[in-house]
């Protein structure tokens, strides 16, 4: 079981794309993954979680790596 | 309408009282349950709750004095209400009229005979006597027969000051008992003692049955009943067992009732009666009933439950009714103490000094590790104003969000889900509203354990007929109870209650039985077409869904059909809707349903979050989640931003915190270093335990506030004292909205109130709050949360208590939302697609671990474990379906082992087929238990609300009953070691 900060991370956006990214058009999903971790989460766990992208692409889904790019561009 | 008041004498009323009637404006209605006087007995009970037109009252005229009533009101009711009071033994108005006692005679003008004035209904024109001769008379011969079978020690006797028996002889001037005392009587009847909290003397009863319809029609147990017939008859427990071994859950119910000696508290019959009473809030579960608490100087000698209290009307649970010693037990600790390190001893220092140490901690660590390196934690176990004072301090103070409450590992999804859905974090009834339910849906909650005193009144409703379906993988109280029987059981798979939502969605929209028009007039129909679409694929379908959810497709139609069809139907949940990875989507999935079919926004329907906590619903309206504000409204609107920054004279931080799962993970990597924690106990509570305890280990500077060295604070470098809710003026917030008072009883065992110990942190960190009074408090709450806009210490005095929103809008409160529209304006159809947990079944972990709570136990246990209720459940078992103990040879008493991949426990087994085969259950009340070993950190997707009711487990006998796991054997050496640490 991933008790590491990061790998919570990831589960967590992974989980948020599979549901509310559905019944949608892939652009409204990646909108609404960005709103709900824009909204909920600490800064600290976004920058985690966008500066390891790259190197977590096995992991995350895409819809979620999208978003989570689209927020590294805010940050 | 007549003013409500608390002290209202019927006697000055101008609906009865007509030669008044000049003096005060003509009322337009009559409303039994604000212009009646709580304090009084009115012998039976209204006819009913709800307001009567002025017009439509009957008139009749006892003993001259004209009274105007509602229909159906007893003679005697009509009498208490002119000022009359006709005696009487077995009529209380909690219970129907009975007509045993035949005290209660009266002379009724062209009716013959003496007619009860209980069970005669007042009529229109009618002429009453209660007092003449010959009712005095027969009274008096009445009186003779019960007392010639009666103990003589009034002035040694418990009741004494406190008997209705006394009471009416005094009344009906009872001289001698012409009868003598020799012949056969009672006198020698046994005692039970068994009961902790009451004794039952059988030769004190004057078997007038109040207890035994208590029992009934209250509690709704049938705990009791009375044997035997003639003048062998007795009041029996169970079938003439001692109390203790009859089905009896002691809610007090019938000691409230007793009008003599027979069922007496032991508090009462060791100190005698109280000297006075004060109201205030029960500070148990999220019901908030409303208690006396009976004093005699500065001690708390009995809680009773209070007649005027809005949530409870009256009633009580084993909990809140006796389990109160806790507040002045030996465990409590009174002063401030400080280490260095956990493995040292603890040192008693003064306040100041361990303020002083504990923001010297925060503020070195926020200097090495950054801002965002601390936080706090808010309680629902503490009132409003403390709760608010917390996440104040943490946002002006240490000038970050990082706040959040124990709500997040219970109902956090119900903020998120009915905010999103409705636009309010927040139930949409009154606990009332139940009498007008038709159907009622209770879905992952327990009622009867959870909220005994709601359970009780929903198990009122379904005697009076209303139909019943449960969901949930255990079979519950509710499922099959003494005449309570639900219609349907939907016995699910753990973790599979979307698709269950779904199905019942999808059979309501493929059935054509949704409310077309209400849907087209209330709610946002773009978003409705788009999920109607959604929710009619045939993956929605119960028969699609039977392979996940077990849920037998017809009966999931069955259900469906009956829910959107059956009346007023109300959905009721619990824990076992929120603590899933879904538990956001199954509380929107609810939130669908009930806009689907028009159960919204009236008496008798609605969303009904049954709020575990005390003061849950409080303290998420208090701005405990890292992203809002006080009344929830997001940190990163400026707006809002703009108000508390020029109250508070602090810029706050537009950036969402931590919330306590990730303060934790934070924590183990290391960057996360300091947490004030407030009247929690994460080390018990929260889920997988070995992380949780890593976590703890990481920090520099641990405070806890807490009114017992709970297993938080055994990883703490400060203790701070806390006080009970009888040692503190604040409110609580329960599950229907009802801001309640809490008033203090006794002064704060450790000299302090929990706001006072805030504020002095607070103050030593260098941002000073000047309050002087938990009113002061409240008031800046109301001066900042538009929904608290017309909450003050003075307002709830008067009414009692109020129901959020209160404001210019709705100035006397809110009891049902979404009357004309929704809180967000259209309701929202959210898209609730079902994706299954992470957390499966395998070869290893072949078995699903849900956990619960159970009746006599709250919570963590801290309180109830300190009291007597530890007879009733002195340790957590494991609850598991006869089957899979018989293949794993395991007898009931066995001891097992619980495993899942976070850790492992050893429990007691109880062999039960409420459980259905491959499901266990526990509950997580003693700490040893290591019930959070087991689960997981699996969370919603949301809100990271833990997953506790879905852990895949393997369970198994343990060879030798003595020997524990390693966990627990960790965890006995580190206790021993800390309890150490307190005595050095």
């Amino acid at each position: 079981m991933s008790t590491n900060e990061l790998g919570h991370l990831i589960k967590m956006a992974n989980q948020i794309a599979s549901n509310i990214g559905v019944g949608v058009s892939e652009e409204d999903a990646v909108d609404r993954v960005v709103t709900h971790i824009s909204m909920f989460w600490a800064r600290p766990m976004r920058e985690k979680v966008c500066a390891n992208i790259e190197t977590s692409a096995d992991e995350l889904n895409p819809t979620a790596t999208k978003a989570l790019k689209q927020i590294r561009a805010k940050l | 309408m007549l003013q409500r008041s608390d002290t209202i004498n019927p006697d000055s009323t101008s609906f009865n009282q007509a030669d008044s009637a000049a003096k005060i404006a003509e009322p337009q209605i009559f409303d039994p349950r604000t212009d009646l006087d709580p304090e009084m007995d009115y012998g039976t009970p209204a006819p009913t709750n709800d307001p009567t037109p002025i017009s439509e009252l009957i008139t009749l005229s006892i003993d001259g004095t004209e009274v105007r009533v509602p229909k159906g009101t007893s003679v005697m009711r009509a009498a208490t209400m002119a000022g009359i009071n006709i005696p009487k033994l077995c009529a209380t108005d909690s219970l129907e009229a009975f007509g045993s006692c035949r005290l209660c005679l009266v002379q009724i003008e062209g009716r013959r005979g003496f007619p009860a004035s209980c069970t005669t209904p007042a009529e229109e024109g009618m002429e009453v006597k209660t007092q003449n001769e010959k009712v005095a008379n027969l009274r008096r011969n009445v009186m003779e027969m019960y007392i010639s079978d009666h103990p003589l020690d009034c002035l040694t006797c418990s009741a004494n000051g406190d008997c209705e028996l006394q009471d009416m002889a005094g009344v009906v001037g009872l001289r001698n008992v012409r009868y003598g005392y020799d012949g056969n009587n009672h006198l020698d009847a046994e005692k039970d003692t068994s009961n902790p909290y009451f004794t039952f003397d059988p030769s004190k009863c004057i078997v007038c049955s109040r207890c035994v319809r208590a029992c009934e029609e209250t509690q709704g147990t049938f705990a009791l009943t009375i044997s035997s017939r003639g003048f062998d008859s007795k009041v029996s427990p169970g079938q003439d067992q001692p109390f203790m071994d009859s089905e009896c859950v002691s809610c007090g119910a019938c000691v409230q009732v007793c009008p003599t000696a027979t069922l007496s508290e032991k508090s009462i019959i060791d100190k005698g009666q109280p000297d006075h009473s004060v109201i205030t809030t029960c500070a148990y579960c999220g019901v908030g009933c409303a208690f006396k608490a009976d004093m005699k100087g500065d001690e708390v000698v009995r809680m009773t439950p209070w007649k005027g209290g809005k949530a409870n009307r009256g009633h009580s649970c084993v909990k809140g009714r006796f389990a109160f010693g806790y507040a002045t037990h030996g465990d409590r600790i009174t002063s401030p103490m400080i280490r260095e390190s956990i493995d040292q001893p603890w040192r008693k220092v003064s306040y100041e000094e361990a303020f002083t140490f504990a923001a010297d901690r925060i503020k070195g660590i926020q200097k090495q590790y950054g801002r965002n390196s601390v936080g706090g934690i808010t309680s629902s176990r503490c009132t409003n104003e403390e709760t608010y004072l917390v996440q104040k301090l943490v946002r002006a103070a240490f000038g970050n969000n990082n706040v959040d409450t124990c709500a997040r590992v219970c109902h956090s999804p119900t903020g998120f889900g009915l905010k999103t859905t409705f636009g309010e974090s927040a139930g949409t009834q009154t606990f009332d509203s139940v009498e007008k339910t038709d159907v009622m849906m209770v879905i992952g909650a327990n009622p009867t354990d959870a909220h005994p005193v709601f359970g009780s009144r929903m198990k009122k409703r379904l005697r009076e007929g209303a139909k019943l379906i449960v969901v949930d993988p255990r079979s519950i109280d509710l499922v099959d109870g003494p005449h309570v029987k639900a219609d349907y059981h939907l016995k699910l798979r753990p973790g599979t209650n979307v698709a269950f939502i779904n199905a019942m969605a999808h059979v309501i929209v493929d059935e054509g039985l949704e409310a077309k028009e209400s849907i087209a007039e209330r709610c946002d129909v773009e978003a409705f077409e788009v999920w109607k679409k959604f929710i009619s694929d045939k993956r929605h379908s119960p028969e699609e869904t039977e392979q996940y959810s077990g849920i037998p497709a017809a009966d999931i139609r069955a259900a469906a059909r009956l829910y959107a069809t059956g009346g007023n139907s109300a959905i009721y949940y619990g824990l076992g809707v929120t603590e899933h990875s879904q538990g956001s989507s199954m509380v929107m999935g609810i939130a669908n349903l009930a806009m689907l079919t028009n159960n919204i926004g009236r008496e008798g329907v609605g969303v009904n979050p049954l709020r575990g906590q005390n003061n849950v619903q409080g303290s998420c309206d208090m701005g405990s989640f890292p992203h809002e504000l006080p009344g929830y409204r997001h940190i990163s609107g400026q707006e809002v931003r703009d108000q508390f920054e020029k109250a508070w004279g602090v810029t706050l931080d537009s950036e969402p915190g931590y919330r306590i799962t990730n303060m934790l993970d934070a924590a183990v990597e290391g960057t996360y270093k300091g947490l004030y924690v407030q009247g929690e106990d994460i080390a018990q509570s929260d889920p997988n335990t070995h992380h949780v305890e890593e976590a703890l280990r990481n920090m520099e500077c641990l405070i806890v506030q807490d009114i017992f060295l709970n297993e938080t604070a055994k990883f703490a470098h400060v203790f701070l004292p806390g006080s009970s809710f009888l040692e503190k003026d604040g409110t609580f917030t329960n599950a229907e909205r009802r801001i309640s008072p809490v008033r203090k009883v006794m002064s704060p065992l450790g000299e302090l109130s929990d706001w006072e110990v805030t504020l002095g942190l607070s103050k030593a960190l260098g941002y000073e709050m000047h309050y002087n009074h938990p009113s002061e408090i409240m008031d800046e709450i109301a001066s900042l949360t538009p929904t608290f806009a017309n909450v003050s210490y003075d307002r709830l005095d008067k009414e009692g208590s109020l129901q959020w929103p209160c404001n210019d809008e709705s100035p006397n409160g809110t009891p049902i939302m979404h009357i004309d529209e929704f809180t967000r304006g259209k309701g929202y159809f959210a898209l609730t697609e079902y994706v299954p947990t992470e957390e499966k079944v395998t070869k290893r972990f072949p078995m699903l671990l849900t956990t619960g709570r159970i009746l006599s136990q709250y919570n963590v246990g801290a309180q109830t474990r300190r009291t007597e209720n530890s007879s009733w459940h002195g340790e957590d078992v494991l609850e598991i379906h006869p089957h899979d103990a018989e293949d794993r040879g395991i007898n009931n008493g066995d001891k097992i082992s619980l495993a899942s991949r976070a850790g492992d426990t050893h429990l007691r087994a109880l062999v039960t087929s409420r459980m259905q085969p491959g499901v266990v259950y526990t509950t997580f009340h003693h700490p040893e238990s290591g019930a959070n070993v087991i689960t997981t950190d699996n969370s919603d997707w949301a809100t990271n609300c833990p997953e506790y009711k879905v852990t895949a487990v393997q369970v198994s006998k343990v060879a030798n009953a003595e020997e524990s796991s390693e966990w627990q054997e960790k965890f006995a050496e580190f206790t021993k070691k800390q309890i150490a640490f307190l005595d050095v």
